[in-house]
């Protein structure tokens, strides 16, 4: 029997409460870096114009699909910091209902001091990328509801 | 367990620079490198070769990032100095942690070093005209502020379309002005003279006002209709390019713009500056119409030895893969232009930028220029889509005082539209 899914609030979390142990930025980094090598990333045939997200630094590539009324996200980037956080937000938003998706308030990146303690221009990046993953989950949506 | 850094004097120091491949770390702000004396320097400016590393980044979570996007590698020594012992200190045991295994400091930066003439100092020659947060708050607050001598003074807050960004919240005293009262709405050129001296008017300006343009960066997203709108610093170097043309004598750019000021703890204002216009900008515009250059212009540079045309745009508008605007259609580059790579896209100029929106120090940015053969020998016209971007890099070649420097006003959006322009795609040759 499957178990059944957390929640996004649910993971959101369990990753603050993951990040309580670490006693500064740099410690964040080194396990958001560990997240980055760690993580699969994405098939280089999918890395294409139509799935980049503009005005990120270093390029970022993600896509979606929906399987049983759940999206299922692949990122990837040539930026090892970048790969880790998007490791760290598609352990929150992958096989979720777009719905939900589109409507979560994403408040574990505050809590866990990434807005706070990422440079600016970094966290230009990541509200990119969060914007881009809502934006998705507000398409499938959509479609779901067949508009 | 941390080991001792050790402290280097002045004669090791020196000697050690003779002789070794050291990499010298300045920890002060951005502004105390380019030439601004506000921590007690005799000589403003830095240590010839020394890599600006301010230490407020030390508080960024990617601070490594940073120093890897830097070149800063781990096996060569590295030597940190600053004005302050602690902020210097904090930033080598940074960089003991981060596996740097040579790592030694020198206090005496402030003390003895800016204070011996025999020693050699290097700054960005026109520091002046990018400031510091303090400094403007100092200025706003008593009328008076160092490398300042002038009665009159105006602050701008730079927008394109947006004076929602400035009713949120604005340098207190600062008016805004729009891009599009400088700039035609239907070119995006710079306006007529005679339209650009009535904007100026109101907004009180007159050739012989200091004035200090900032803008707010919000997160520009492509899928915005009007990305523009909150790349507000972008906003602020094409309007004192266009000042610089139109023959302002005194422009100034806040360094970082509004990130600066609130990154420095000073409070913003929700109510109106009310403008007090003048009735006369006192001078004929433009004062620098060589500053500003058109297709004609453009097409004898690309025919010319000795001129560049500077595309300051992203590598995937260069090689035609994006045109880069919601409104320009064609993609590609002017056959012939060098590639001043202006960082991910139209609204973001990561590589004219430090990572909290100051502007990067200039060796650096002279380093990436040199490489494609952007060389103040040369004449040199920056363009981009409409002219933001190459605002930035021409203000940048400005404050290096680069004797023939220009925007090429049109850019890709009058290129383009010209049937008769040839236009190249893919990587070049």
């Amino acid at each position: 029997m499957k178990a059944t899914p957390m929640t996004l609030d649910e993971i959101q979390d369990e990753i603050i409460e993951d990040f309580r142990r670490f006693r500064d930025g740099m410690e964040k980094y080194e396990y958001i870096i560990a997240l980055g090598r760690e993580h699969p990333g994405m098939d280089d045939r999918w890395k294409t114009d139509e799935h980049s997200v503009p005005g990120c630094q270093a390029t970022v590539w993600l896509r979606s699909e929906r399987w049983d009324g759940r999206l299922h996200f692949w990122a990837d980037s040539d930026s090892l910091i970048n790969k880790g956080i998007l490791a760290l937000l598609l352990r929150v938003f992958n096989d979720q209902p777009p719905r939900e998706i589109a409507d979560v308030d994403v408040y574990f990146i505050r809590k866990i001091g990434l807005s706070s303690q990422l440079s600016p221009t970094r966290k230009n990046g990541l509200a990119i990328i969060v914007r881009e993953i809502q934006r998705q989950g507000r398409r499938w949506a959509k479609e779901s509801r067949g508009i | 367990m941390p080991q001792t850094l050790s402290e280097l004097s002045t004669t090791q120091l020196k000697t050690r620079l003779e002789t070794e491949n050291l990499q010298l770390i300045d920890v002060r702000s951005a502004d105390a490198f380019n030439g601004w004396r506000s921590n007690g320097e005799i000589r403003g400016g830095h240590i010839p070769g020394a890599t600006s590393l301010p230490a407020k980044w030390s508080s960024y979570l990617d601070w490594l990032d940073i120093v890897r996007s830097k070149s800063i590698a781990p096996e060569k020594p590295v030597v940190v100095y600053g004005s302050d012992e602690r902020e210097t200190e904090v930033v080598a045991r940074l960089f003991e942690r981060a596996g740097y295994a040579n790592v030694d400091l020198y206090h005496q930066f402030v003390r003895e070093w800016t204070t011996d003439e025999g020693l050699p100092m290097a700054r960005l020659e026109r520091y002046r005209h990018l400031v510091s947060a303090r400094w403007l708050n100092t200025l706003l607050t008593t009328g008076n502020a160092d490398e300042y001598d002038n009665s009159r003074f105006a602050v701008c807050h730079a927008h394109y379309q947006n004076r929602r960004a400035y009713e949120e919240g604005h340098i207190p005293g600062a008016v805004d002005v729009d891009t599009n009262s400088l700039e035609s709405t239907e070119t995006w050129n710079r306006r007529s003279p005679g339209e650009l001296k009535q904007v100026l008017e109101d907004l009180g300006i007159t050739h012989d006002t200091t004035v200090i343009l900032y803008g707010r960066f919000s997160f520009p997203d492509n899928a915005d209709p009007f990305p523009g709108s909150s790349a507000g610093q972008l906003a602020a170097f094409r309007c004192a390019f266009i000042l610089l043309y139109a023959g302002v004598q005194d422009v100034r750019i806040l360094n970082g713009g509004l990130q600066s000021w609130t990154d420095a703890g000073f409070a913003v204002s929700t109510e109106d500056s009310p403008r007090q216009p003048v009735n006369d900008f006192g001078a004929a515009i433009p004062a620098h119409p060589e500053f500003a250059v058109d297709l004609p212009e453009a097409r004898a540079i690309l025919r010319s030895a000795d001129q560049n045309l500077v595309s300051v745009r992203s590598w995937r508008e260069f090689i035609g893969e994006a045109s880069g605007y919601n409104y320009i259609e064609k993609k590609g580059r002017i056959p012939g232009a060098v590639f001043g790579n202006c960082g991910s896209d139209a609204y973001h100029m990561e590589n004219y930028r430090n990572p909290d929106h100051t502007s990067r120090a200039y060796p650096e940015i002279e380093a990436f220029w040199r490489e494609v053969g952007v060389t103040p020998d040369k004449l040199n016209a920056f363009y981009c889509g409409t002219g933001w971007r190459a605002s930035e890099a021409f203000f940048s070649a400005w404050l290096m005082g680069w004797p023939r420097i220009a925007v090429y006003d049109g850019g890709w959006f009058e290129w383009s539209n010209d049937e008769t322009n040839p236009i190249e795609t893919g990587i070049p040759q």
